[in-house]
């Protein structure tokens, strides 16, 4: 499995990493020497220094061979000339392409279909502003993902000291709660992951988190405490291409919108293009246009601006101020261990979200999608129980299942089930597996398939 | 610094050299001779030393090996090693003091070749095997070795291998660390092979083109005669080991890419046709010198001997067919300047390395450029591409480097008795993994005779040749201790 990345910035570092961790051959092309080294240093994978959309250079890389081509760089037009160069070279080749312009945004199928081919388009605005309404309505998620086309979620919350499920055991939790709607399958403890068991009690300050079906979604969170609340008024602050993409999402769904925008020229275009939106040109963490704009009547403020510590503070400022919540737009991904002790809790982060993305486009096959929880320690993905596996057709409990990895729920064809000790995965259907990373060797053997790319 | 992970990683090398030596013991066994009890002793001694600290140190797989845990491990990975495969001379008989067989041992592993025995010969088949196999073990590097074939090493690959072949411009075959090193390793052992049979189509025994083959491809210079090579005295011999060594002198990723169907890849490479260059010009300058001084009868001999002695110099080899130390003085000089040289990077011999000094070359000539057009804007290109600026400070460094611990080397020697000629040129033959020198150390003598102390300094210089200074000096840095 050899996969060629052109871009050795956030993204393609991180894309990089992960998949040298799992043996899989890496080629990462750059221009910058420097963004280079830092790669080589850290990870086993091969660096060229070069233009990525340079034929002699992709040749050197091994296009020819590559399984897969990742276009990542921050420019629209090298990640597209690559993934032309490819196609030209090397036409078998699967082109993945990060592509940001909303210009673009209506010919992704055109790409696809003509040269240059590329198999699949990611704008990580788009996902991100995505994640941002996902986070919006289920309140008090930090981790809101989706398997089984939307129909099981699982979402990430922290638990409250003054929580009834604080201190209790997960033995127990049938107990406390009655009937179980949802399965408590990841918690998070001080940068750790822990993939619990019955005898794991939940402690306050605990991300925890459980999987659940999407109708059950509200009744599962009030059990946390985390109460739905209509969202009826939004601010932006910061009108970029996400500030404004998020507007026009949410005229369509009639939420009252606000945008704080700086630059007085971006403001104008702003209010061009957005019908219903009010457009405020000023700083979002000017204590005076908060508290003139009612502050404390927002439901939501999101943070979006380009520099990251205003994001922060503004944040930071317009909860003190009595807003219902804040997301906060975070690139770095070196702050996000930080942003729970300083209180900020629902973070979005363009390139996480552009990485994720990609690895679930790449994960293909037996497993059909995959998604990164806490940088890379731990996994979720969804595969097909094979008949020749051993965890076919007898009680969950009696599988010898990998230390580290827990199956949490079983989509047979429209039913969804919360599995329990008793479930059994009958051939074919599709299971949803947590697992930390050292688990999945384990996992690989016990389901019978290799958890590869394609 | 994770003490117990390096000790840990350490103990699987020593754990490996353990079960290597079970191949000089199958030769023991099979000529039934007196190496078979030492051999034996030290399997048991070197593997249970392995499997002590390798069961010790164990713990949950780290993932992650630094920059200088990497350095550490190959440091004192390589001396842990040189002194266990040191055991087999030790314990063979009591007339071994242990400076003399770590000597041997490391000089073995470090493919410098040099000796302190003064008969060889009388050394039973398997010591022999040992001696030559050692070499073949430390030629390719015992690290990258053991990424080819340990599993677990993985991740902290990378790591290792900077710090063992630190070559000035990292090459990397493969996207993997491990497949680049299976690579390297089937690369060299295909050579390797193909030489063993070369050699035994000249008429050489089995067990001879064995050894011979296993200290020709690392560029040792061991062999199993007194009188070197030239105790086969035939011309075919002659002409497979220069062609070999001049192979094992060429960047093995060159190879490789030979063998994949790429002929002209000497050709395109720049460092190789400088170091082919080298060598013509020195073979043909050597030659003519001693043909001018009617050193042998014919032009004919002349060149053979010449070419001889110049391709095993420049390749660090070390092996002789002529006592060099008779000809004339600008031959001399010119094969003393071989030792300096070195082959290529990314090649099993020793030395500065031809891509240095061409870098060094050209960085000399863009100054002089510079004092005519002041204002041009220039690079520094090998083979068509541009060498970095940190590269080229690296390989400054690393000659600066290389030139002031050679004279520091050469004054503690001549400090501990040694005289003038030899102090110099045994610091030169083992810093730059070579093997004979000039003066009492030259090819028909050994090191015997060198005081044990000096011994002690020359087995420091033959791993700092052999791991190219950066790893094994970094340990006397005071900043490398603090915390």
């Amino acid at each position: 499995m050899k996969i060629v990345i052109v871009g050795a910035g956030e993204v393609g570092y991180h894309i990089a990493s992960r998949l040298a961790l799992e043996d899989k051959d890496v080629v990462v092309l750059d221009k910058d020497a420097a963004a280079l080294r830092r790669v080589a240093e850290n990870m086993d994978v091969q660096t060229i220094a070069g233009s990525g959309s340079s034929p002699s250079i992709l040749e050197e890389a091994g296009i020819r061979d590559a399984d897969i081509l990742l276009a990542v760089t921050n420019q629209d037009e090298t990640n597209l000339v690559a993934c032309l160069v490819a196609n030209m070279l090397s036409p078998t080749t699967l082109k993945i392409a990060r592509i940001r312009g909303a210009d673009f945004d209506a010919y992704h199928e055109t790409f696809r279909n003509q040269p240059p081919h590329i198999d699949t388009i990611i704008n990580p605005e788009i996902e991100v502003v995505k994640t941002i309404e996902r986070l919006m309505r289920v309140p008090g998620a930090v981790d809101v993902g989706e398997f089984a086309d939307g129909r099981i979620k699982f979402v990430g919350v922290y638990l409250d000291r003054q929580s009834r499920l604080a201190g209790i055991r997960l033995s127990e939790l049938p107990a406390t709660i009655g009937q179980r709607r949802f399965l408590i399958a990841v918690i998070v403890r001080e940068e750790e992951v822990i993939i619990p068991t019955g005898k794991d009690r939940l402690l306050p300050g605990d991300l925890v988190y459980f999987i659940c079906e999407e109708k059950q979604l509200a009744e599962a969170l009030s059990i946390f405490e985390k109460h739905a609340k209509p969202i009826k008024r939004v601010l932006i602050i910061g009108g970029g291409r996400i500030g404004y993409r998020l507007a026009v999402r949410l005229e369509a769904q009639s939420i009252y919108c606000k945008i704080i925008e700086k630059n007085p020229s971006r403001c104008a275009e702003l209010a061009e293009k957005l019908n219903k939106t009010v457009v405020l040109h000023g700083d979002g963490s000017d204590h005076t246009l908060l508290n003139e704009e009612n502050i404390a009547d927002i439901d939501v403020v999101i943070t979006l601006t380009n520099d990251e510590e205003t994001n922060v503070l503004s944040s930071l400022l317009a909860t003190s101020m009595g807003a219902g919540k804040a997301i906060t737009k975070i690139s770095k991904f070196s702050y996000f261990p930080l942003m729970k002790a300083i209180g900020i809790e629902q973070v979005v982060s363009p390139r996480l979200s552009a990485i994720n993305t990609i690895l679930q486009h790449i994960r293909r096959g037996k497993v059909l999608s995959a998604v990164s929880l806490k940088g890379e320690q731990a996994e979720v993905m969804e595969a097909v129980a094979l008949e020749t596996s051993d965890i076919v057709a007898k009680p969950l409990r009696r599988i010898a299942f990998p230390k580290g990895a827990i199956v949490a729920g079983i989509i047979r064809g429209e039913q969804i089930i919360i599995p329990t000790g008793e479930s059994v995965i009958e051939p074919n259907d599709h299971i949803i597996i947590f697992a930390q990373r050292r688990a999945i060797s384990g996992i690989e053997k016990i389901m019978a398939v290799k958890l590869e790319y394609f | 610094m994770r003490w117990r992970y390096i000790l840990y990683i350490v103990g699987t090398l020593v754990l490996f050299l353990g079960f290597s030596m079970l191949l000089p013991l199958a030769f023991g066994l099979y000529y039934g001779d007196r190496s078979v009890p030492p051999l034996i002793k030290s399997i048991g001694l070197t593997v249970s030393a392995g499997a002590l600290l390798f069961m010790s140190f164990r713990k949950r797989r780290e993932e992650n090996i630094r920059q200088r845990e990497g350095m550490a491990i190959v440091a004192v990975g390589w001396t842990a090693v040189g002194l266990f495969g040191a055991l087999p001379f030790y314990l063979a008989s009591d007339s071994w003091y242990f400076v003399d067989a770590f000597f041997e041992s490391v000089s073995g592993l470090t493919t410098t070749g040099a000796t302190i025995l003064t008969d060889i010969e009388v050394l039973p088949k398997g010591l022999l095997m040992w001696r030559s196999f050692i070499q073949w073990l430390g030629g390719m590097g015992i690290i990258v070795l053991s990424i080819a074939i340990l599993p677990f090493i993985g991740v902290g690959g990378m790591q290792l291998y900077k710090a063992e072949v630190p070559s000035p411009v990292p090459d990397k075959l493969k996207p993997r660390i491990r497949d680049t090193a299976v690579i390297l390793w089937k690369v060299y052992a295909l050579f390797s092979v193909i030489e063993i049979a070369l050699l035994m189509l000249g008429g050489m025994t089995f067990f001879d083109a064995v050894c011979h083959a296993f200290t020709t491809m690392p560029t040792g210079g061991f062999s199993t005669h007194n009188d070197s090579i030239t105790h086969f005295g035939s011309l075919y011999v002659d002409v497979v080991i220069i062609f070999f060594m001049i192979m094992a002198g060429i960047n093995f990723s060159l190879h490789y890419q030979m063998l994949r169907g790429r002929p002209l890849a000497f050709w395109k490479d720049g460092e190789c046709r400088f170091f082919l260059a080298i060598v013509g010009a020195f073979v043909l300058l050597v030659t003519l010198d001693i043909v001018r001084h009617d050193v042998y009868v014919s032009l004919g001999e002349s060149l053979r001997y010449g070419a001889f002695q110049v391709v095993s110099m420049i390749t660090t080899t070390g092996y002789a067919t002529a006592d060099y130390e008779q000809w004339p003085a600008m031959s001399q000089v010119i094969l003393f300047t071989c030792m300096f040289l070195g082959a290529s990077a990314g090649s099993t011999g020793g030395g500065m390395k031809c891509l240095r000094i061409l870098i060094c070359f050209k960085y000399c000539y863009r100054e002089l450029f510079l004092l005519l057009h002041p204002r041009a804007v220039t690079s520094i290109k090998i083979g068509g591409k541009t060498v970095s600026d940190d590269v080229m400070r690296s390989v400054l460094g690393f000659l600066a480097l290389y030139v002031g611990l050679f004279i520091i080397t050469a004054i503690v020697l001549g400090g501990l008795g040694v005289d003038f000629v030899t102090a110099f040129s045994a610091v030169a033959a083992t810093i730059g993994n070579v093997g004979p020198g000039f003066g009492s150390i030259g090819p028909v003598e050994n090191y015997a005779h060198i005081p044990y102390a000096a011994k002690w300094v020359l087995i420091w210089c033959m791993l700092l040749g052999r791991l190219e200074i950066f790893t094994v000096l970094i340990f006397i840095v005071p900043e490398f201790w603090r915390k």
